[in-house]
């Protein structure tokens, strides 16, 4: 591990992107994540790497296609309605089957919405945004400590499944400031890209070129490669699914499935209400996509739990997640803000105790 | 050893050097010790953590902020309020000019150049030697350069603010210090003061420090965190 430093969340990003090895980053401003590419503009070309801002977010999008498309370690960053915009050719990276990594530092929407922090881009980010059977593998860091570690893991995993990965964080994730270190063991070489990419005929080892596209109009071809852009959302969901558990050994009443900074509210309405006496559990998943389905089953099954509540800054997203996962076994109810305010620990604490009584 | 600053003060420095916070415990502080203080928004680059947040704590211990409308406080928007204009024509025993980060936020100070030059303001760096780019100290007098530069005023004195927010020990607040005075040492540059998180205080050894410390109550915090009260 490195020095700490003082970081606010969009340059720990820029930063553990360049530490993860990756040196080309396309992007176009929006706040509130535009330190990214303030941070990247000085600090690429240092490193050696290329920096670009584009003329729109979708020529963004085809950038980051063209260069993962020839074996290139890259990514972007943008905001909701950036995001909006480069989801078309999200769709086209990820039936190229290309790694790339793309961050969201969400604001609120709909439409041009407001600057302020929110959840609201869940179903963009877990369910498409773009057309077409696709996933792309969704993070959400808590800290910006957890979005250094997680942007650094993103490249290997891109790789790994030769799929975009997205990490997903509120604007908070990108404007607070906090203490981080850089873990230089979660740096990782580039894969070996040769077998797919287009990196030169001198790299190849039959006279067969390389092709990388997203178009297969034969039904049958096209079939086929959804079966295997299917067989890795499968892979995923057994190799990859991540979460944290919090005051979950106790005999909890509620239990709250919350994710990214409106989990560390509730992670203090959780301390709060334990002096009390009244026990709430909390699970925090960390692949928003693959979806811990299977903890928050069993979780919400404990003897103790009388209902299951999703919090989070949107007007009901996850919840629909999580009510797949407790299929009927317990009420599941949502709360949420979505304006750029974030409920206070006392909120957090109020609308749990009134779920159960007092 | 007291801040006895007074006159118009202009808090300039990079992204995230902690200016605001500065600002904000630097006039409670002020007006504790008795002075007249005002305080003025210039922030217009930042989206979030601007002096506004604190406007509340501030007045009710009677202490004037200056700030955009009401209307446009979330406005991602570069506003200038006209209210700073009558600031500086008639400042009060100590006016806090709290500028946006790096040079591009003192663009806006280049506009009212001709009336702080005028006026004798004083342009103050804070530095935090836990930030990129200002751990060492030509990174510390390249922004310096670079704030001179756009916004027309010279840089003359520094603010040691060394610190990991939560995660600050009194040896992160010795070891800034010696960074600042070696950053002052190097250059014409006076020391005005260190700060250090008010938990801390009491474990800085005193006869090592030879500039006053200004005690911070942090007041910009996350929302699962409480604010330290200003006084």
């Amino acid at each position: 591990m490195g020095k700490k430093i003082l970081m606010k969340g969009n340059e720990a990003i820029g930063e553990a992107a360049v530490r993860a090895g990756c040196l080309n980053y396309f992007a176009y401003p929006i706040t509130p994540q535009s330190e990214v590419a303030e941070y990247l503009s000085r600090r690429i070309p240092e490193a050696g790497g290329v920096f670009l801002q584009a003329e729109s977010e979708v020529a963004v999008s085809y950038m980051i296609f063209g260069a993962a498309g020839a074996g290139a370690r890259v990514f972007t960053t943008s905001s909701s309605p950036g995001i909006s915009l480069m989801s078309e050719g999200l769709s086209y990276i990820t039936a190229a089957q290309c790694p790339a990594v793309f961050v969201n530092i969400m604001r609120g929407g709909p439409g041009l919405g407001g600057i302020l922090p929110s959840q609201g881009d869940y179903f963009q980010a877990t369910k498409g945004g773009g057309h077409g059977d696709y996933r792309l593998l969704v993070m959400a860091p808590a800290s910006v400590q957890e979005a250094v570690e997680m942007v650094m893991i993103a490249f290997p995993l891109a790789e790994k499944y030769r799929n975009p990965v997205m990490i997903l964080g509120d604007g908070l994730i990108g404007q607070m400031m906090e203490p981080v270190e850089f873990p230089d063991h979660l740096r990782t070489d580039p894969t070996d890209k040769n077998d797919w990419a287009t990196t030169g005929m001198e790299f190849r080892k039959s006279d067969k070129p390389n092709i990388v596209k997203s178009l297969f109009l034969d039904p049958n071809a096209l079939n086929e490669n959804n079966l295997i852009l299917k067989a890795k959302y499968d892979r995923m969901k057994a190799e990859d699914i991540h979460y944290e558990s919090y005051n979950m050994e106790a005999d909890y009443k509620v239990l709250i499935v919350s994710y990214g900074t409106m989990s560390r509210v509730c992670r203090t309405a959780v301390d709060n209400l334990k002096v009390n006496g009244f026990e709430v559990g909390l699970l925090r998943p960390k692949t928003l996509f693959p979806f811990p389905e299977k903890k928050i089953r069993d979780a919400a099954a404990k003897d103790s739990c009388q209902v299951v509540i999703s919090i989070e800054l949107s007007m009901g997203q996850m919840v629909e997640d999580v009510e797949r996962c407790v299929q009927g076994r317990r009420p599941v109810k949502w709360y949420g803000e979505c304006g750029g305010n974030i409920p206070t620990p006392e909120t957090v604490m109020d609308v749990v105790t009134s779920l159960v009584g007092k | 050893m007291n801040i006895t600053l007074e006159g118009i003060i202009i808090i300039v420095g990079n992204y995230g050097s902690g200016k605001t916070e500065v600002v904000i415990n630097l006039a409670a502080h002020r007006k504790r010790a008795g002075a007249d203080v005002r305080v003025a928004d210039l922030d217009l680059i930042n989206p979030y953590f601007r002096t506004r947040e604190a406007r509340q704590s501030l007045e009710e211990i009677g202490i004037e902020v200056v700030i955009p409308a009401k209307k446009y406080f979330y406005a991602d928007l570069p506003i200038l309020c006209p209210d700073v204009a009558g600031l500086i024509r008639k400042p009060s025993q100590l006016t806090l000019l709290d500028a946006g980060g790096n040079d591009a936020g003192v663009a806006v100070l280049a506009a009212l150049a001709d009336s702080l030059k005028v006026s004798q303001s004083r342009t103050i760096q804070v530095v935090n030697p836990y930030r990129p780019f200002t751990d060492t100290i030509q990174g510390c007098l390249k922004i310096r350069d670079e704030i001179e530069k756009v916004s027309k005023l010279s840089v003359t004195g520094v603010i040691g603010n060394a610190n990991l927010l939560d995660e600050t020990t009194a040896d992160h607040i010795l070891e800034g210090y010696e960074f600042i005075q070696a950053l002052c040492q190097e250059t014409d540059l006076l020391l005005a003061f260190i700060t250090a998180p008010v938990d801390l205080i009491h474990q800085l050894d005193m006869n090592t420090i030879s500039c006053p410390v200004l005690p911070i109550h942090r007041q910009l915090v996350p929302p699962w965190k409480s604010a330290d009260k200003l006084i």
